[in-house]
C-alpha cells in the first residue's frame, strides 16, 4: 500500500544499513521510545541485521506495561463489580494485577469487552442505558485526543452512564526519568512519530540540551526507522554532542512551539 | 494499540455532529473519526490511530523524503568505507 511500501523497500533497508555501517565511529545504545518501533525493528529483523555496535535498547513506550499497578487493580475491582460493563483495548487484558489480570474477570461472568477505539466503548454505553460502562482510558500522549473526543461526546449525547478510567503518561517524562538514573546508559533516542503529530517537537529540544543526547523523531516503517538511526550517528559525527531532527516529513507535523490556550472547539 | 497505520479515506460523512470517515487500510476498511482533521478530504491518506485520524500524508513529502534517503545513499557509495 502507498505510503507503506516504499518504507519496506528492501533495496533501500540494504543501503541505509550499509550507510550506517560506513558512518559509525563508536558504539551506540539507542532507545526506540515506541512499542511500534520495537514491533517494526523485530518484525523486520533489523535488530540482527544492524552493525553490531549499535544497541537497540527497547523503549518505555509501550502503554501497557508503563500501566501503574495500582490502576490494573482499580480496573479488575471496577471490572468485577456487577452491572458494569468495563471495556479497554485489548492490549490490557493480559497485564497482571497483584491477583489476576481482566481476562480472569471475564473468564467469572465479568463483562469485560475489548475495543479498537474509545468511541466504540461509547456506543456500547449508548446500547446499554441502564449499564455503567467504564472504558480504559490509558496511553501516550496519543491516545489523549481520542478519550477526550469521547468524554465531549458523551456530554453532548448527554451519556451520563460512560465513565473513563483514566491512566494517561508522556514521553518526556519518560526521557527524564530515564537520563536521570544512574543505571541507563542510553546514547540517543529515536522519538514516535505519531506522538510528535500530536504534541509537536518543542519538549524534546530542552532534554537534547540537557542530557547532550541526539533525539530522532521517525516513523515506524524499516527505513523510516534506518533514516533516524543514520541521522543520529551522522548528526552526533557532525555535531559532537546534541542534536534533535524531526524526520516524518510524509505526516505534517508542525508544531514546533507549546500549545497555546485556546477557546476554540478543538485544534491539533 | 499504540500503532498509527496509514489509510486511505474512502467515504466522509457526519455521525452526532462529529466529522466521520470510512477508511480502507489496503483491503480493509474500518470507521474513523477524523473531527480532528477538519481539512481531511476523500482520497487523502491519513495516520489512523485508536480509531481516529491523526495526521494527513503529504504525497510531496513523502516523495522528498524518499529521493533524498535514495541521494544519501549516492552520496555513501563515494565516500570510502573502513578498509
Amino acid at each position: 500500500m502507498k505510503y507503506i511500501d516504499e518504507y519496506r523497500d528492501a533495496d533501500l533497508t540494504r543501503k541505509l544499513l550499509a550507510d550506517i555501517q560506513k558512518i559509525i565511529t563508536r558504539p551506540w545504545n539507542l532507545m526506540e521510545v515506541c512499542g511500534g518501533q520495537t514491533h517494526s525493528i523485530i518484525r523486520s529483523g533489523l535488530d540482527r541485521m544492524l552493525p553490531s555496535r549499535i544497541n537497540l535498547i527497547h523503549g518505555p513506550g509501550c502503554p501497557v506495561c508503563v500501566t501503574p499497578l495500582e490502576l490494573v487493580d482499580k480496573a479488575i475491582a471496577l471490572a468485577s463489580l456487577p452491572d458494569v460493563i468495563f471495556t479497554s483495548y485489548g492490549d490490557m487484558l493480559r497485564v497482571p494485577g497483584s491477583s489476576r489480570d481482566l481476562f480472569a474477570v471475564k473468564a467469572a461472568g465479568g463483562d469485560v469487552r475489548i475495543v479498537y477505539s474509545p468511541l466504540d466503548a461509547l456506543q456500547i454505553a449508548k446500547d446499554n442505558p441502564d449499564i455503567t460502562v467504564i472504558f480504559f482510558a490509558i496511553g501516550f500522549e496519543t491516545t489523549a485526543p481520542a478519550n477526550a473526543m469521547a468524554i465531549l461526546q458523551a456530554r453532548a449525547q448527554g451519556l451520563a452512564n460512560f465513565a473513563v478510567l483514566v491512566s494517561h503518561v508522556t514521553v518526556p517524562a519518560a526521557i527524564t526519568a530515564l537520563m536521570d538514573s544512574p543505571d541507563v546508559q542510553v546514547d540517543g533516542f529515536l522519538a514516535a512519530g505519531h506522538v510528535c503529530t500530536v504534541m509537536g517537537f518543542w519538549e524534546y529540544e530542552p532534554l537534547a540540551e540537557k542530557y547532550r543526547i541526539p533525539i530522532v523523531v521517525t516513523g515506524f516503517e524499516p527505513v523510516d526507522i534506518l533514516h533516524g538511526i543514520l541521522d543520529c550517528v551522522r548528526n552526533w559525527n557532525l555535531a559532537g554532542s546534541r542534536c534533535i531532527t524531526p524526520m516524518l516529513a510524509r505526516s505534517r507535523t508542525t508544531a514546533t512551539s507549546p500549545p497555546r490556550p485556546s477557546s476554540g472547539k478543538s485544534s491539533r | 494499540m499504540c500503532l498509527g497505520i496509514p489509510a486511505k479515506i474512502i467515504e466522509l460523512y457526519e455521525t452526532n455532529g462529529m466529522k466521520m470517515a470510512k477508511v480502507d487500510f489496503g483491503g480493509v476498511v474500518k470507521e474513523a473519526c477524523m473531527e480532528y482533521l477538519p481539512e481531511a478530504k476523500i482520497g487523502d491518506y491519513t495516520i489512523i490511530h485508536v480509531g481516529f485520524g491523526l495526521s494527513i500524508l503529504d504525497e510531496q513529502e513523502a516523495m522528498e523524503t524518499l529521493d533524498l534517503l535514495k541521494q544519501i545513499d549516492a552520496l555513501g557509495d563515494e565516500i570510502p568505507g573502513p578498509a
